[in-house]
């Protein structure tokens, strides 16, 4: 079967009057074919390690957007990280073939917490035994679904928790940074949206993940630590390049100042097993997919192994 | 803090991984030379340094005067103008000095970024005693092309000697400021035939720009100039960067830690990587395609046998 596809594709490609077809979709096409050639069993086995934990650990993500951004930024998701999740839904205000999802709610930055409670009230109601645990992520979010799951797979979701980049201000118990997403387990979900239910809590902001940190606390979900064993962060409010490169002595900016754990920059800022970083527009969508799930050295032995380090965590 | 457990931890752990990994480090030496000037060992120079320059077997950075970074001080003055003399008392330092300490010599410029092991990989199926190079391959300007400065090019020994011997035997000179172009002419000159550094699958591995310029499927438009001088079929959007990529070129300093992160660090856990080098594709048809890039060869009745 895939041999007469690669011809029909050679055909299709050899003729084709249109430069921009031939330079991008026959080269995917074509070297998908070929990669599916290599008819090995280390193929069948790449797959098998890694399905483990994408059916032990399943997270269902879920992408603010709105209708002008779905070309624009959303799209480049659905290309890359989104499909990985085991259910992803595309929230905006109207419904639409992207697929999206239409939320009762208009457009603009004063609608953002009225677009995440509808958000998980949609989840609550239609998919809650569809996953273990729910992500929110920004339409500027890639996130890195193996290192999530594998954070995640320590937990029980069945316990009121949530995890993200943790801020200090304006809640007593601090809150997660929304840029950076952030995971409800499923009691923590229940328990949002019992809250909105029984009045306990309301639509007090229009920040959105203030407000859900003041409703996690209102309904007690605990505020879970992130960080690998070495103490780097995982959920990144900012792309790599404004932690890693270590700085001269200057001003905090404000995102160091909310920091809950001590922050760092340079090298010990962020985890090998990063989970996400945000600011993140479509080319880098896609430069950040090619660094994740494609460049790499040959022969290269990562020098850090979470499994064997569980005994020396950083306590800053 | 367990700041001392863990230092002592990553000891052990680097020792074991340097017992697992040297595979090819000491069978494909390389000698990496960086072009630079004083005025950029703070601003370029010192983040190779702390990145990608100490995986090389021997890393020198060639500036016109000698320091303490350490830079290597040869006999010439800064400037764009200078860049091909600089090359050619490089490669003739090296040449004296340094000829039998490695296998393969690699020039590259202080804002390129080398994925060393990606370049051993490439290299360890050629014999560094024959005359060629590899590196990003340009049609124009000379018959044989040459290979783009800025993503870098490997000399084999071979193709080092004969360089250095051009130049000794007047058959080769100083024709030309623009030092890639200028040693394209004298690799052809001296018999130094191209190589083709593309992965198995056709696609490249020198890139003389960032990769975010090669990665976005583009709208057709006018086609830029580093496209132009493609020698292999440019390829832009996915396929144009191999998984096992060798360089990138105009990157800067916070790039170069970046890259490093990206390459070195960032990872999905449990991940497999899907593209083997090393598989064998046996393909039993009547028609057989070899595919490069867009490049197809119609190949009849044979076994088809990628190493």
């Amino acid at each position: 079967r895939n041999f007469y596809f690669i011809n029909i594709m050679h055909i299709i490609c050899k003729y084709s009057l249109v430069e921009h077809l031939k330079y991008t979709t026959c080269a995917n096409l074509i070297q998908l074919c070929t990669l599916l050639y290599q008819k090995n069993d280390s193929t069948f086995k790449n797959r098998t390690a890694a399905m483990d934990l994408s059916q032990k650990v399943r997270v269902l993500c879920w992408v603010m957007t709105q209708p002008q951004h779905l070309k624009s930024r959303t799209q480049h998701i659905r290309a890359t990280w989104g499909r990985r999740c085991n259910i992803v839904l595309y929230m905006s205000s109207e419904a639409s073939d992207f697929p999206t999802v239409g939320l009762n709610v208009s457009e603009g930055r004063n609608q953002l917490y009225w677009k995440t409670i509808r958000a998980f009230q949609h989840i609550h109601m239609h998919h809650l035994d569809d996953a273990d645990w729910f992500l929110k992520a920004d339409d500027d979010t890639f996130v890195v679904l193996e290192n999530l799951r594998y954070g995640l797979s320590k937990h029980n979701t069945e316990e009121p928790l949530y995890f993200g980049r943790r801020f200090k201000p304006f809640v007593a118990q601090g809150y997660m940074s929304g840029g950076a997403g952030y995971i409800l387990s499923k009691e923590a979900l229940r328990r949002f949206v019992k809250g909105f239910a029984d009045g306990l809590c309301s639509h007090n902001t229009n920040i959105e993940d203030i407000g859900l940190g003041k409703c996690m606390e209102t309904m007690k979900v605990q505020l879970g630590d992130s960080r690998d064993v070495l103490g780097r962060q995982t959920f990144h409010p900012y792309p790599p390049h404004y932690y890693l490169p270590r700085q001269l002595p200057r001003p905090r900016p404000w995102y160091l100042l909310y920091e809950h754990y001590h922050p760092v920059e340079g090298p010990g800022c962020c985890s090998d097993l990063a989970i996400s970083f945000h600011y993140i527009d479509a080319v880098q969508m896609h430069t950040l997919e090619y660094y994740t799930y494609h460049l790499h050295p040959y022969g290269y032995k990562y020098r850090f192994n979470p499994d064997e380090r569980s005994d020396n965590r950083n306590n800053n």
